[in-house]
């Protein structure tokens, strides 16, 4: 009975972001592209917020990107973080563009550095849900990838 | 433009505020009474004089405008609101210059009232912020389901972000805490009156790091009004009237995140180099930054400074942790910044605390912490909109 004892605020799931969360479900990331101008966005929207065209594809992301900002929490605003003080919050920027706020795991509060790359880890918090979290990878040339 | 010229036709004609308190336990109701009593006092103005309203920040931890028009006994040709966030304190008068000068009303008190002791639940970050779990985001970058919760940690955020990009830190930023500090020891109204230096900074808690507690604003009751009328008929009235000469609105895009500047990279803006060109308000109200008194800005949180700094002009990105040292930003100072001790040190009115200090500034009437010969100030932001006054 996961949902009992997950006490942490879920996401309201809409119209919009609907395959969003099933994406992650099914371990993928997948993000809006734009079929006319290529440009891939978040928070999903009804159209391609650069170019306005109405045609787009939920479309496989990579998982992987680097911390742009992060913050430590010392103060808990939720019951359910409260054991969790000091948690971190990063922004993550996707090598697709877009950034996502996210949890950091497997590193300690005091080694997240700027720039450092990352990768998707998900986390299954309630058997609807699944949360994208993020994970230092070591850096791999592209050429290899 | 030309057919509908604002600079200058419109004016503040009365400030008032109510007590200010941590724990004041007073109705919102009761506290905005105080405030448009006492500006209407302090314009020589009457009840009857009264027919506009805007409140910036209505319940349920203030109380709404037409709550108010009844409660109050107002009787009201045009009010309006915003919703709760202190990001309207601009909007709000740049619509009342218009009210008065479209003649939908004559005089029109300008306020927030809160009373976050009155809350049950807790409102910034916790389980009653409604908005901070809204579909797409909260307005400061919340998202509650990874712990990203309450407006400090958006502009944690941002400091994170700037302290990497431009090589500062917290000991840097601690100077801009520790000036309002000291414009509030001689603030009489102020809540937080005794100074700190940079080490107590250092000392104080984190809340959401990199800020520290002595980053964050206070929370707490009280009521802050003034009242905006025309230039012509603000000449009637009993004291000096403090003309609005350059407004700026509200910009969303994109590229727009309520904490920081375009180019910064947060949320989801672009990562480009940010130049201050010489902005609107400054080409309305006819000067350029250098001709600037004093600056007061939206202070929910120190770096807020920083940004408003560089956005406006007055230095260039990554110069603010620079420019903000050495007593520059105070009383006495190059630019004085927020003279009342601002949301960090006297109140958080939305500050509509800092409207009426201004106002206060600008008349001459402020004591110790006078700015000397003070003729334009400019209300200016971190999020891009800003008013100038001037007598």
């Amino acid at each position: 009975m996961p949902e009992k004892q997950y006490q942490k605020p879920l996401p309201a799931i809409t119209s919009l972001n609907q395959p969003y969360w099933d994406g992650l479900r099914n371990r993928e990331l997948k993000l809006p592209k734009c079929d006319a101008c290529a440009t891939v966005w978040y928070p999903p929207a009804p159209l391609c917020p650069s170019c306005w065209s109405r045609k787009f594809t939920w479309t496989r992301l990579s998982g992987r990107g680097h911390v742009s900002s992060w913050v430590v929490f010392h103060q808990s605003y939720f019951r359910g973080f409260d054991g969790d003080v000091p948690y971190n919050v990063a922004e993550v920027e996707l090598e697709e563009g877009p950034r996502l706020l996210t949890n950091l795991v497997g590193v300690s509060n005091d080694a997240i550095r700027a720039q450092m790359p990352v990768e998707i880890v998900f986390d299954d918090v309630t058997e609807e849900v699944t949360l994208a979290k993020f994970k230092p990878r070591v850096a791999i040339p592209s050429t290899q990838n | 433009m030309a057919n509908f010229d604002l600079k200058d036709r419109s004016a503040i004609v009365g400030v008032g505020n109510s007590a200010y308190g941590r724990r004041l336990m007073r109705s919102p109701i009761d506290l905005a009474a105080d405030a448009i009593a006492n500006a209407l006092d302090d314009a020589g103005l009457a009840r009857k004089d009264l027919d506009g309203l805007i409140v910036s920040f209505g319940s349920p931890i203030g109380a709404d405008g037409d709550t108010l028009a009844q409660v109050l006994g107002l009787n009201l040709r045009s009010y309006n609101q915003t919703w709760a966030h202190g990001r309207f304190t601009a909007s709000c008068i740049q619509w009342a210059a218009m009210i008065v000068n479209a003649g939908l009303a004559d005089a029109v008190a300008c306020l927030a009232s809160v009373s976050f002791s009155g809350m049950r639940r807790p409102m910034m970050g916790g389980g009653g912020d409604r908005e901070g779990s809204r579909e797409a985001g909260g307005g400061h970058g919340e998202d509650p389901v990874y712990g990203m919760t309450s407006p400090g940690a958006g502009a944690a955020m941002v400091a994170r972000r700037y302290f990497e990009r431009y090589g500062t830190n917290s000991r840097a930023l601690a100077a801009v805490p520790v000036a309002f500090r000291k414009h509030a020891s001689m603030n009489p109204i102020a809540m937080m009156r005794e100074p700190f230096d940079v080490e107590a900074h250092q000392r104080s808690r984190y809340v959401c790091e990199p800020l520290h507690l002595l980053d964050y604003c206070l929370i707490n009751d009280g009521a802050a009004c003034v009242i905006v009328t025309t230039a012509e008929r603000a000449r009637d009235c009993k004291k000096r009237p403090v003309l609005i000469s350059g407004m700026q609105g509200l910009p969303g895009s994109r590229e727009e995140f309520i904490w920081s500047y375009p180019g910064l990279g947060i949320a989801q803006q672009s990562v480009f180099d940010y130049k201050a060109e010489l902005h609107p308000v400054y080409k309305m109200a006819g000067i350029t930054p250098a001709d600037v008194d004093a600056l007061f800005t939206y202070d929910a949180f120190s770096i807020l400074a920083w940004i408003a700094l560089e956005r406006w002009g007055f230095c260039k990105p990554g110069e603010a942790p620079d420019f903000t040292q050495g007593g520059r930003i105070e009383v006495g100072g190059e630019l004085p910044m927020n003279t009342n001790g601002g949301l960090l040190s006297e109140s958080h009115v939305m500050a509509w605390n800092h409207q009426v200090e201004i106002v206060r500034q600008l008349r001459g009437e402020c004591g110790p912490r006078q700015v000397k010969d003070a003729r334009i100030i400019q209300w200016a932001n971190a999020y891009g909109d800003s008013l100038i006054y001037h007598v």
